[in-house]
């Protein structure tokens, strides 16, 4: 018997860009098979054990079908520790950027018509929260190699992964960056939670939010501001919505009425 | 569903022995999906590639929503395909609003592509297509016989990661490219860095190339079917174009693609499928190079001429060698861009010259055929479809899963054994079920 802790890679509606992140890590791929019995990672391996318990389940993406929820049900009877990898899976990410809007239905019918279908039946994309516990998250669209590295190993020694309480401006700064807003740029970073290392920013192109919202931001603020270098209300909340998933739905639309 | 000989509508439990395979959840590939095949008696009744991703909407998401937030809103459609998107939903924005493409920009573009044509490729035919012919459930398991191979393969994808990471900003889902160019273009110490590290790589590629030559591949599945891919202008050998081209010469404006290749619904699958002249299709490294292979010159080439030979047209296990001679492709064009990029002065971004109209951009993803369509009033999306290869791929896949079960049914093969042939079968179109299920065709009430 193996005494290394035994860790599940799981997957739903996404992207399956948490789980290519962990694919990224060519340099320490080799260590992390070493470092944990893995149990299940479908898009690695073919020898998945789906009964088994682990201590660590990894589950990506957001859940859309009834097939999803009950697999999603039976991932947290199995596991120790459950966590949120990645954006879909925390809040929804960019198929949750209408959440709660009510016009679910009416998108669905426009893309396939009146079908039944007999894959699960689907609804708007929930993230992981709505129906399960949650341990832990690991942020990011996609994760970044190093942060999520770092959550992984403490994880893996029994331990939650913490995150500074700062947003992607702090690693801007550090990056000695020109503040985009400044420039009359809509940016998104002193909203968003950091972690990312701001590669955006650093390349002249706005944070778009995908490490989603931190807490405590500001977004009265950073609208006020946006007004008065000319951007339309309308066009501010666009861009708020398109990372925001269910986070923002939830926790603005009576400040604004989405 | 794929030829009427195969009805999933009749079921007979009378006194016939109904048998059925099922794969329930494909591994080695990206995403959620199965396989289901049915016989009665000897008898195939049903094939389906079940897709249980869940449906995202992304087309009718992407309704209002300006240029530049689509280039960041689609490559979520799928990571292993991120820049592949970008190119495509660039390439519609920027044919839709008239924005021009200076040379810089084009350059830099076409070797963004090519490093997640590397990295891709060399993901799928090491990490997860040689394992099954090497008889490993995994990559990390070939370590102890094959180390060399396997970390060889990494540092062939690390590379193709590090392009995207230096042109796009990110590994997956970068920002820095856009409709009307860059953020910022790389700096001269990392287009060398580039450069240096595919002269590195070089001789593997080739070496690792000839591991995938030189591999058995089945036969109880042979039958020829159609290829579509991007048609290039001259003698280019390019991951886009304006042009689809048939394997049966027919070549087709890429706005009338909706017209040629007939879109549907099926129930057991989120993503749809399409047919071209009422046929299955293939558009996967295998179609780019039956089409326009010829086309390949250095080492590529010549790896392409001594490879080449008439099963190519009816066997898709074919794909992984493809990939593989493509890679070689990539790997020799790297130094050869790079020394153009080299003496270009960086450039301001373009700007839109319209505020409405269609525009349809074409790219070769690294599993096939990737098409976004997007139609923009006062700046605004307001039609979008997108059809993802491995959406073209399914109903030819399905084809091909049926041929192999039903012959490896009459040879007397144990249901398990099947059952590994097909999901290799699946696995050497490289599908990308997250790519299939963003469906696609807005359907018009």
């Amino acid at each position: 018997m193996s005494n290394k802790p035994t860790l599940g890679i799981f997957g739903f509606t996404g992207c399956a860009g948490c789980q290519l992140a962990l694919l990224n890590c060519e340099d320490q791929l080799i260590d992390l098979f070493e470092a944990a019995d893995i149990k299940v990672f479908y898009e690695a391996m073919s020898n998945n054990d789906d009964g088994a318990e682990v201590d660590i389940a990894l589950v990506e993406g957001s859940i859309n079908t009834d097939k999803q929820k009950e697999e999603l049900f039976h991932i947290r009877k199995k596991a120790k520790t459950l966590v949120a990898f990645g954006s879909c899976a925390s809040y929804g990410c960019v198929q949750a950027m209408a959440y709660g809007d009510g016009k679910w239905e009416e998108r669905f019918r426009k893309v396939y018509g009146d079908v039944e279908f007999a894959v699960g039946k689907a609804f708007e994309a929930q993230p992981i929260h709505k129906f399960v516990k949650v341990d832990a998250t690991i942020p990011g669209c996609s994760p970044a190699t190093h942060q999520m590295l770092t959550a992984i190993t403490k994880l893996l020694n029994g331990n939650l992964p913490v995150y500074t309480n700062a947003p992607v401006c702090l690693e801007c700064k550090l990056h000695e960056n020109e503040c985009l807003l400044n420039k009359g740029i809509l940016c998104l970073g002193p909203l968003t939670q950091g972690g990312c290392t701001a590669p955006c920013i650093s390349h002249n192109t706005p944070c778009v939010g995908c490490w989603g919202i931190i807490e405590e931001a500001n977004h009265s603020a950073e609208i006020e501001l946006l007004i008065e270098n000319g951007y339309k209300i309308e066009d501010i909340i666009r861009k708020f919505r398109i990372f925001g998933g269910s986070k923002i739905s939830e926790q603005y639309t009576k400040l604004w009425r989405l | 569903m794929v030829e009427a000989k195969f009805p999933n509508n009749i079921r007979n439990y009378g006194d016939c022995k109904v048998k059925t395979i099922k794969v329930n959840h494909l591994a080695r590939v990206e995403g959620d999906g199965g396989i289901t095949v049915e016989f009665d008696g000897n008898e195939l009744t049903k094939v389906n590639i079940d897709i249980f991703e869940g449906p995202r909407l992304i087309e009718a998401l992407a309704i209002g929503k300006t240029a530049h937030e689509m280039n960041s809103i689609t490559p979520r459609i799928c990571a292993i395909c991120t820049v592949s998107h970008k190119n495509a939903s660039i390439r519609a924005c920027e044919r839709a609003l008239s924005i021009e493409e200076p040379e810089k920009t084009y350059y830099s573009r076409n070797l963004m592509h090519l490093g997640e044509i590397i990295e891709s490729h060399s993901l799928h035919v090491f990490a997860l297509a040689l394992p099954d012919f090497l008889g490993y459930p995994n990559v990390i398991e070939m370590v102890d016989k094959h180390k060399d191979v396997v970390i060889q393969a990494l540092n062939l994808k690390k590379f193709g990661n590090r392009i995207m990471q230096i042109f796009n900003g990110k590994f997956i889902h970068g920002e820095n490219a856009v409709a009307g160019g860059f953020g910022k273009f790389p700096s001269n110490e990392e287009l060398h860095e580039i450069k240096e590290e595919a002269e590195n790589l070089f001789e593997f590629t080739v070496a690792a190339t000839d591991i995938v030559g030189g591999l058995e591949i089945p036969d109880y599945l042979e039958k020829e079917t159609v290829f579509g891919c991007c048609n290039t202008a001259d003698n280019q050998y390019i991951f886009w174009g304006d042009e689809i081209i048939f394997s049966d010469g027919t070549i087709i404006p890429s706005e009338e693609y909706k017209e040629n290749l007939i879109e549907r619904v099926v129930p057991h699958s989120y993503a749809k499928r399409s047919l071209y002249k009422g046929k299955p299709f293939s558009v996967t490294a295998l179609a780019r190079l039956n089409n326009i292979g010829e086309k390949l010159t250095g080492k590529a080439g010549e790896y392409f001429r001594k490879y080449k030979n008439e099963r190519w047209t009816k066997n898709p296990f074919y794909n992984n060698l493809a990939q593989s001679i493509e890679t070689i492709y990539c790997i020799e064009k790297i130094p050869e861009l790079v020394e153009k990029l080299l003496g270009m002065e960086d450039i301001e971004m373009q700007k839109p010259q319209r505020t409405e109209g269609r525009g349809v951009g074409l790219v070769e993803a690294p599993r096939g055929l990737l098409v976004h369509d997007y139609t923009f009033k006062d700046e605004k999306i307001t039609d979008c479809n997108i059809i993802t290869p491995t959406a073209y791929n399914l109903d030819d896949l399905e084809k091909y899963i049926g041929i192999a079960a039903k012959n490896l049914n009459d040879n007397g093969e144990e249901t398990d054994s099947i059952r590994f042939e097909l999901e290799k079968i699946a696995r050497s179109y490289d599908p990308c079920i997250s790519c299939a299920t963003h469906l696609v065709n807005v359907i018009k009430k």
